[in-house]
């Protein structure tokens, strides 16, 4: 494993070769559990149809890449919205965008997917300070997902 | 062993009164159950020990029941099998965690209310009014409908464990009826039996909850039932009309004539 100091977000890692036998290979076609497009929560608006009483995935850019069993394990029923805490321009906008789908689209549950890096807890700080501007509450699930995609932290916010 | 597993614990403790012991030394208090009727197999299920845990439990139960046979232990199905990493409460039980912390206050209480009981004067017969109107109108109706009306509803009626609890909320309610009664006739006795009654019944009744119940919904409750909950909790309370800081006053009162 290779590695230079600075910031934790950026540093490299070269991890060991996967041994084939070690992983539990699917076989067949993975059916995508996506139901709607766009994605990225700067094209995204809050009103669209899927996003109303839903169950809604906020995810950093990074686990969806990080995490092997995405699609079937966090996915499923859920719509979706990603964004990156760290380099996205305009986070104010992101904020009022949850806000929408707090009140208006009055969705059910957010769960907020983000990698174990310090920046990425800004997409949680996000969520936070829409929930506390927004009359409507709904449960929040924060999951933390390690660089080598294990869970290393799944609760209730 | 399967013949065990599958039989009401109070006949499994009676039949082998170790076993109350060895499920205490795992922090399992079936003893006190006023019902006993979960299945061995449920038990051991819904506290979702560690696997090695577990295993070291039921080989001990095994010795005990079958002393001279060596017994396959048989793993005990669960729905969900034992997360990754440990999950809080959820808002929804979260919410009733809060609401049991006013009501322990009010358990707190019981002893210091029946030491100064006064079923004659009109100001002490109304301290037990009031008393009484905490627990019908916050325990109860704010909060037991929050669970018999909506919780509860998203699992199999016939689960055992959910038995117990109707019959606890049940039992709670006949003691308050028997409140009132021995009040009118001011039998004071009767009124301080049946109220330190009540408070066994909820403090055992409200740990089961906290700690074995609650969490165990939780494991086996999805996202979206977890959201359908919470709003539904939201609705029932704006719902019924009252705001629970007045109990919450009265509780702060309680406290500051009793704990002075």
């Amino acid at each position: 494993m290779q590695k230079f100091e600075g910031c934790p977000g950026s540093r490299m890692f070269e991890f060991k070769e996967r041994d084939e036998n070690d992983t539990q290979e699917a076989t067949g076609k993975i059916e995508s559990q996506l139901r709607q497009w766009p994605i990225q929560l700067h094209l995204i608006s809050p009103l669209a149809p899927y996003y109303q009483g839903a169950d809604v995935l906020l995810t950093a850019d990074c686990v969806a890449y990080a995490l092997g069993d995405f699609h079937r394990q966090y996915m499923q029923g859920k719509s979706i919205a990603i964004a990156c805490p760290k380099l996205d321009e305009g986070q104010d906008i992101y904020v009022e965008k949850i806000k929408g789908w707090f009140a208006e689209a009055k969705i059910n549950t957010l769960t907020v997917l983000i990698m174990q890096v310090p920046c990425c807890t800004g997409l949680i700080n996000l969520v936070q300070q829409a929930s506390l501007a927004s009359e409507r509450k709904v449960p929040i699930k924060q999951v933390v997902v390690g660089v080598q995609g294990e869970i290393l932290q799944e609760e209730w916010v | 062993m399967e013949r065990y597993l599958n039989k009401g614990i109070k006949e499994v403790i009676d039949q082998f009164p170790v076993v109350e012991n060895i499920l205490n030394e795992y922090e399992i208090g079936c003893a006190p159950c006023t019902v006993g009727t979960c299945l061995l197999k449920d038990i051991v299920g819904i506290h979702n020990l560690p696997a090695d845990k577990e295993q070291e439990m039921m080989t001990r139960i095994a010795k005990t029941i079958y002393p001279d046979k060596e017994i396959e232990i048989p793993k005990v199905e669960r729905e969900i099998e034992e997360t990754v990493a440990e999950l809080k409460y959820s808002p929804p039980m979260k919410k009733l965690v809060d609401e049991h912390v006013l009501i322990k206050r009010w358990l707190a209480l019981i002893p210091a209310v029946v030491e100064n009981l006064d079923v004659e004067s009109a100001q002490g017969r109304e301290l037990i009014l009031d008393g009484v109107e905490f627990i019908r109108y916050y325990a109860d109706k704010y909060h037991h409908a929050k669970e018999e009306d909506v919780l509860f509803q998203y699992f199999d009626e016939n689960l055992e464990i959910l038995n117990v609890m109707y019959e606890d909320h049940k039992t709670g309610r006949n003691h308050v009826k028997a409140i009132l009664g021995a009040l009118e006739r001011k039998d004071k006795t009767t009124v301080a039996e049946h109220l330190t009654a009540y408070g066994e019944l909820l403090k055992d009744h409200i740990r089961k909850e906290d700690e074995i119940l609650l969490p165990w919904m939780d494991r086996n409750l999805s996202d979206r039932q977890i959201g359908e909950i919470f709003a539904k909790f939201n609705e029932t309370d704006e719902q019924i009309g009252y705001s629970p800081a007045k109990y919450e006053a009265f509780i702060d009162g309680l406290e500051k004539r009793f704990n002075q």
